[in-house]
This record gives C-alpha cells, structure tokens and sequence, in this order.
C-alpha cells in the first residue's frame, strides 16, 4: 500500500457565494481516481479536474481553510496538501444600499416577464428590446427574464439590448456598485455585454457559462435544479452619474442569453 | 521515471512468457522487479502472474465474485485476450465493487468443450485494486478457427463458463453481430439476449457502451421496474464514478450473455467520456487542459472494463484502441477510433470542407491507407464510432464534417478489397451503399455501409420518424428504420448476407421477440445493397 504524492500549488480566489481553487495535479505516473477537497477539515467535494469551485456559500465573507486530498485507481489517499486561506466576497447586496434595482436577489426569475420559459415570445412582447424605468415599470410585464445574445436564432439571430433607467436626488459621493445576479446562461456560450453608463463605456461584463436550463426553469434554490445560477458585482465610478435620470446598458453583442435573478445599483454605507 | 511505453513492452515481453504457462526462463518476481525497476503495482497488470506466485487469496473472498460476468476479446488465430473484473457488489459506490483492498490471484483454464474434460492452457493473473480487479489474461498458443471455452477461478469461487473462438488462418465463412449505444436506463436488452443466442464468431460493438448522464426515476429512467440510488443521478467525472457506471450496465444478464457468446471487437465512440467530446474539446465548457484528467480517468474505466489487450491500457490521457486484424485471408478488420483525435465542430463551411481536416488524426489514417493497401483479402471490415456516409451539412460530428478525410478514406477503399463499414451512433438502422464520390452517384461503389441502431438508447422507437427524409432522400441509402436492434451479417469468400433486426419494443422488459426489419446480399466483385 502506497500513498500518492498530494497536489502542490493549492491557490484559490473569492467571488460571491464561491471560492474558486486551482492546484497544479500530480504527474500522469499517478493514475488518479480523483482529488478529495477538504474545506476547514471537511470534505467538500471530489472532482476529477485540478480545479473546483466552492460553491453554494453564503452571502457574506468567510474566511476558510483549504486542502486536497489524492485518490489513486487503488483507493489510496495522500497526505492533505499544503492549506490554503481562501474567504468569498461580501456582496453589495449585503453591504450596500439599494438605489435601485429589478426582480429580488433570490436565486428565481419568476417574478420577471416571460418566466420560466417565454423565450419564443420575446420579439413580439420586446420588437425594440427591453427599456425598464425603476418606479414605474414592473418586473413581471417590463423585464425580460432572459437577455437574448447575437447566437440565439428564436430572438433574431441579432444583438439585444437592456436599457435600465433610475433617478439620482444628487451626484453619488461615493462610487457605486452593480450587482447583476443571475440563476443561469448558457453552457458555453454565455460570453459578455457591453456595459454603458450614461453613453458611457464602463466596460465588459463577462458571464459564467450556466446549464442552458435557466430558459426554461425559473428556480435555482431547489434541491437539484440543475441550474447554474452566478454573481457578476463590479465597482460602477461616481464620476458616470448625474443628478436626475441615469442610464444603465447591457448591451448582449456577444454569444448566447443570460437569465437575470436580478439586477441593481447598490450605494455604499 | 520508466516511460509508459517502455513499461509496454518490458511487460509484454516478460507477461507473453509467463501468460504461456511454460517452463521457461522467468525471472522470479524479484528479479524481474530488480530488471524494469518499476514498482510493485505497476508489475500487477493482471495480465499474469510471476510464477512463485500463490493461487489461494490471502482473505477469503465475499461470494459473488463474478458479479460482472466474463469476457473475451482481441481474438487472434493462435489466442485471445480473456477478461473478468470481480465485483461481489458491484454497486459499491467507490466503483470497487465490494473488494478488499489488496492483490487477489486470479486462476483461469481453457479448454476445448464446455465441460472442461480437455483443458488446453491455464494460468494465473493477479487482479489488484489499481484496475478495479479487472484481469486480462493473454492466451496463445491455441489453434486457429476453432471454438473454446473459458473459466475463471478465485478462492473457491468459478465464474460462468464464457465460449470464444480463435481466428481462421484461411476463413471459409464469418459470422458476426453488430452492435451499439446501450443506454442501460432507456430499456432492456433484447437485442444482446438474441446475440447471445445465435452465436456468431464475433461482435463488433461500436461505442456508446455506457452513457455519463445522471440516470434520474420519472426523466431518462425509462427500463420498468428499476430503481437506482442517488448515487447514478449525477453526470459521472471521477474514476470511481466511472466505473460504478460500467457495473451498473454490466450486471445486466443479457449484455453478460452476449459477452459470454463470443470474442468482442470494440470500439469507444463520445459517451464513454462525453456527449459529442472530440480530442480534448468538451462541448459543456471545460477547458481543455482540465478536460484531459476526465478523458483520462473515462479511458482507463473503459479498458478496466473490456476484454482489451495490455496494449490498449491508457497512458495518462491517452489510449490506443485503433487496431486491425486480419479473419483468415477472408476479411482484414480495421477498428478505428474516431474521437481521441478529431479536430474541432468546424467553425464556418470553408473549414469543414478544408482538406486539412480529420476525423482520425494523421497518423491513423496512415495507418489505415496502409492496411488497406496492404491487404490482399476479399473483404475489409472498418468499424468505427460514426457514419461514414454523406448524409446532411449539417451533420458536422460524424464524417459529414469531415468531408476530406472521408474522401481519403473512400478513395484508400477504392484501392483495396471491398469495404464493409460498420458504424452506430445514431439509433437506427441504415444501409448505405457506399460510393467512391458520394457527389458523383455515377461513381463506383467501393463497398457497404451497415448502420446497426442502438441496443437500447432512445428506448421503444418507431419504425420511423421526421429523420428519416435526411437519410432516404440519396439513392445510395437502402434502409431506414428507428426501432432498437442489432446487425447480423455471414461473410463467405463470395457474398456477405446481414439481416437488420429490430424488436417491437424494449422498455417494458427484455422479452420482446426479434424481427427482421430488412436482409441484404452483397456480392464481393460487384458490392451492393441487394434486398433480399
């Protein structure tokens, strides 16, 4: 009987609700039946891949202890490996304020227009795309539940567009933050949107790729959906805002739809 | 470090001797340790064993140790290679199927009757937890064309008797079942129950051998009357997992009956890794250099779990299973292995009618010109995972998007013997006839293609459905049908005869009785698909 060697290199990365680990794999001369993953001692998970993400966290920062364990074609367990101190983020859902926002940041879209599986539909109830003013528009009949892409044939085969529009009593003191959640996209093509405040260019949001499920099923919270919801939160400069009306873009120019959970504009306290 | 390749051949060599059973100068297990320098599980391949070894296991070991059933492949005129995997549960979640951690010696005899009375070799192979108790024992110095029998023995546990056969040295005849696509969960296998029962000299299965998909009650769980732990519920990525799917599949009675008919050629084609996997591309988003420890892992399950020869054993992430094999002077089997080397879906339509692009990979497709041109046999045999025929654009994953290998290998075929293609893939029996330009219907027929449907992937099916006008609309196709079912097809040196079975149903239980949806003749000098 003879232990492995165990994975060197553990490092990993907080983003919202996961912790993203990568480690460098023991050499092919270990036929490895897979990697254990321990977090604060407990076995987390098992994956074949020399990488895992920590997933189903909460959603306020905590730091914790990684390790990984070798398993070889035999059953043989290694040594734990060299830990690693990895916390998730804090969202701005939790730590911010609410300036704005549309649908609730609960993991569902079913409180948005055309939910759970409408899609077809989306060029006759949205011909110019998905225009949404906060306080007067609502979810249900003026937010669409997907965000088609330039890939997607049942919305054209074009590139779509949501325009967001919100007031400001004044100029932000402080910088803002975006929270754009979603319960799904598109397994390999959910690709990126040009974000644009106030005609503004804020740069490129680039999507996980989920399960091509969140197009027909609205909820990630039950047990074994198969949706693959993700956290896109970005840091939005104070300086792009003005009092009175704002404008926020997402303009789909790349790849396949996303499924918002929700979306907002998050001040700092 | 040794290399992989170099442990290969320091085994073979030294295994052949001892798989021979002879006197021999073997070195003692020590010695031959000292000699390769590779370490003691590297030595337990269970192929064989060193001579001192015991042939009582240290521990008793739990009752039902053939679980699995038994196997034969990689047949050979003067042997074959000879398999079992003991699994008293085999359901055990760490795909190890209930065994005890250690080396476990594994006796195995053949003989000329079923009845053991003339028992011809026997020997010793040492099943270690490294391939899940799998053994593939190596067994020559048989005589060529003839049929044995086979049995396995562990403690005081015997294993089913298994029926194989040697190769012909000339080959007057052939007869062999072709098969594929066995989702366990979309029925029950009929099509391996009448395999079993006709007794051909061989069966090709063309891959789809398991399915990686969790198997979930009230979606894709359509066989009546199971019922599966969480644990199958989950799309499989780890050995463990692996493996626990081909012993799910294998405890099926008719695929071990099928298995225990006869010697069995087989190929893997994308669900044995991933849906629609090619190279190290996976169409689900995982980076290729992540996806190789899965096609790592997916590899060394499948050879774990065939009646393989040491060298198709999967190195890190890569296996060779494309081999050849010559029936006598009747027929030279080519199996091809048309996914581990695939260059990506083409990007836009100048790429996939690139004369750059294949489906094989240079250097198999060398050495299938090669074989082909070597040959002076009447026949070749190609099996491979996916239709060779043209059939639509946009059928870009099998040799539809492959187009200029495809008229490479057409053009080889057009120069050698006359073909018999066999694929799968696509659950549904299609006869084609193939053309040397399937652009050109004028051109020359260079052989047949024989589709066989899936042995029970897509459940029930229908005798036809809204594919079938892609398929029938070229005058070269002769047969369309969606039920589930197998080929059945006897080669002479002048005409091959194959008979497209189908069953009226499989999902209720595996009872359904076959029925011949379509027989063909096609004459070696002049092929065609000629209904019978």
């Amino acid at each position: 009987m003879r232990r492995p060697p165990a994975i060197t290199g553990l490092h990993g990365a907080g983003g919202i609700r996961i912790v993203t680990l990568d480690w460098k794999p023991v050499s092919w001369a270990t036929v490895v039946d897979h990697y254990a993953v321990y977090a604060d001692g407990a076995l987390i998970g098992k994956t074949v891949y020399p990488h895992f993400v920590h997933r189903g966290l909460d959603f306020t920062g905590v730091t914790r202890s990684y390790s990984v364990v070798t398993v070889d074609a035999a059953g043989n367990r290694s040594a734990h490996s060299s830990s690693a101190a990895v916390a998730n983020l804090t969202s701005v859902t939790i730590s911010g304020t609410p300036v704005a926002t549309v649908g609730r940041f609960d993991g569902k879209g079913s409180e948005l227009a055309l939910s759970p599986k409408g899609y077809a539909e989306y060029p006759t109830r949205f011909p110019s795309d998905v225009d949404y003013t906060f306080g007067t528009s609502t979810p249900a009949a003026d937010w669409s539940y997907l965000l088609p892409g330039p890939a997607d044939k049942w919305a054209g085969t074009k590139n779509h567009r949501a325009t967001f529009r919100f007031d400001l009593p004044a100029v932000p003191e402080q910088d803002l933050d975006l929270a754009l959640w979603l319960i799904d996209s598109h397994a390999s093509l959910a690709a990126s949107a040009l974000l644009t405040i106030n005609g503004t260019e804020a740069g490129r949001l680039t999507f996980a790729n989920g399960a091509t499920k969140g197009s027909t099923i609205a909820d990630s919270t039950y047990p074994g959906s198969p949706l693959k919801p993700s956290y896109l939160e970005r840091p939005l400069p104070k300086a792009l805002f003005r009092q009175g009306q704002n404008t926020l873009e997402l303009f789909k120019d790349q790849g396949s739809w996303i499924a918002y959970d929700a979306l907002g504009v998050f001040a700092r306290r | 470090m040794v290399k992989g390749l170099q442990i290969e051949e320091l085994l073979r060599k030294n295994m052949a001797e001892l798989a021979r059973g002879t006197e021999p100068p073997v070195p003692s297990r020590r010695t031959f340790l000292q000699l390769t320098g590779l370490s003691a599980a590297s030595v337990t391949l269970g192929i064989a064993a060193p001579a001192t070894a015991d042939a009582t296991p240290v521990r008793p070991i739990p009752d039902g140790a053939f679980a699995l059933g038994v196997a034969s492949g990689d047949p050979r005129p003067d042997g074959f290679v000879l398999w079992t995997r003991l699994a008293p549960t085999p359901l055990a979640v760490d795909g190890h199927g209930g065994m005890p951690a250690g080396e476990v010696p594994v006796q195995w005899e053949v003989a000329e009757d079923s009845r053991f009375r003339n028992v011809v070799r026997r020997g010793l192979a040492i099943a270690s937890p490294d391939l899940a108790h799998a053994v593939h024992p190596e067994v020559r110095g048989l005589r060529p064309g003839r049929e044995y029998f086979y049995r396995f023995r562990v403690g005081t546990q015997v294993s089913p008797v298994g029926r194989t056969k040697t190769l012909p040295t000339y080959g007057e005849q052939f007869t062999f079942a072709t098969a594929s696509c066995q989702a366990w969960y979309h029925g029950y296998f009929a099509a391996h129950r009448d395999i079993a029962r006709r007794a051909p000299d061989a069966v090709f299965f063309l891959g789809d051998y398991i399915y990686e998909y969790g198997i979930v009650a009230g979606d894709n769980l359509w066989r009546a009357g199971v019922t599966v732990g969480p644990e199958h519920g989950v799309e499989i990525e780890t050995l463990e997992q692996y493996r626990l799917r081909y012993s799910l599949f294998k405890t099926d009675p008719h695929l071990q009956a099928a298995h225990a008919v006869a010697p069995w050629f087989l190929v893997w084609d994308d669900h044995e890794v991933q849906n629609n996997y090619g190279a190290a591309n996976s169409l689900y988003g995982v980076p290729p250099e992540l996806f190789v420890h899965r096609r790592a892992v997916a590899y060394r399950a499948y050879y774990e779990n065939a009646p393989l020869a040491l060298d198709s054993l999967p190195q890190g992430p890569d296996g060779r299973i494309y081999r050849r094999y010559d029936i006598g002077s009747l027929a030279r089997v080519h199996l091809l292995d048309t996914r581990q080397y695939r260059d990506p879906l083409p990007v836009d339509e100048a790429d996939r009618v690139s004369e750059q692009r294949t489906i094989m990979g240079k250097e198999q497709e060398t050495w299938l010109y090669d074989g082909l041109r070597g040959s002076r046999a009447p026949w070749n045999i190609v099996a491979g995972g996916v239709v060779l025929s043209a059939v639509t654009d946009d059928r870009t994953e099998q040799w539809d998007g492959y187009p200029a290998n495809r008229r490479r290998v057409l053009e080889a075929m057009g120069g050698a013997g006359t073909s018999v293609m066999l694929t799968g893939d696509i659950h549904r029996h299609v006869a084609s006839e193939l053309k040397l330009d399937f652009a050109d219907l004028a051109s020359r027929t260079v052989g047949v293609e024989l589709v066989c449907s899936s042995v029970g992937s897509n459940g029930d099916g229908t005798d036809t459905d809204a594919y079938e006008k892609d398929w029938l609309q070229h005058p070269y196709m002769k047969l369309y049908n969606a039920r589930r079912g197998y080929v059945h097809s006897t080669m002479t040196r002048s005409e091959l005869t194959t008979e497209f079975v189908n069953f009226p149903y499989i999902q209720a239980d595996a009872n359904a009785q076959p029925n011949v949806v379509a027989r063909f003749r096609t004459p070696v000098a002049d092929p065609r698909l000629e209904a019978l």
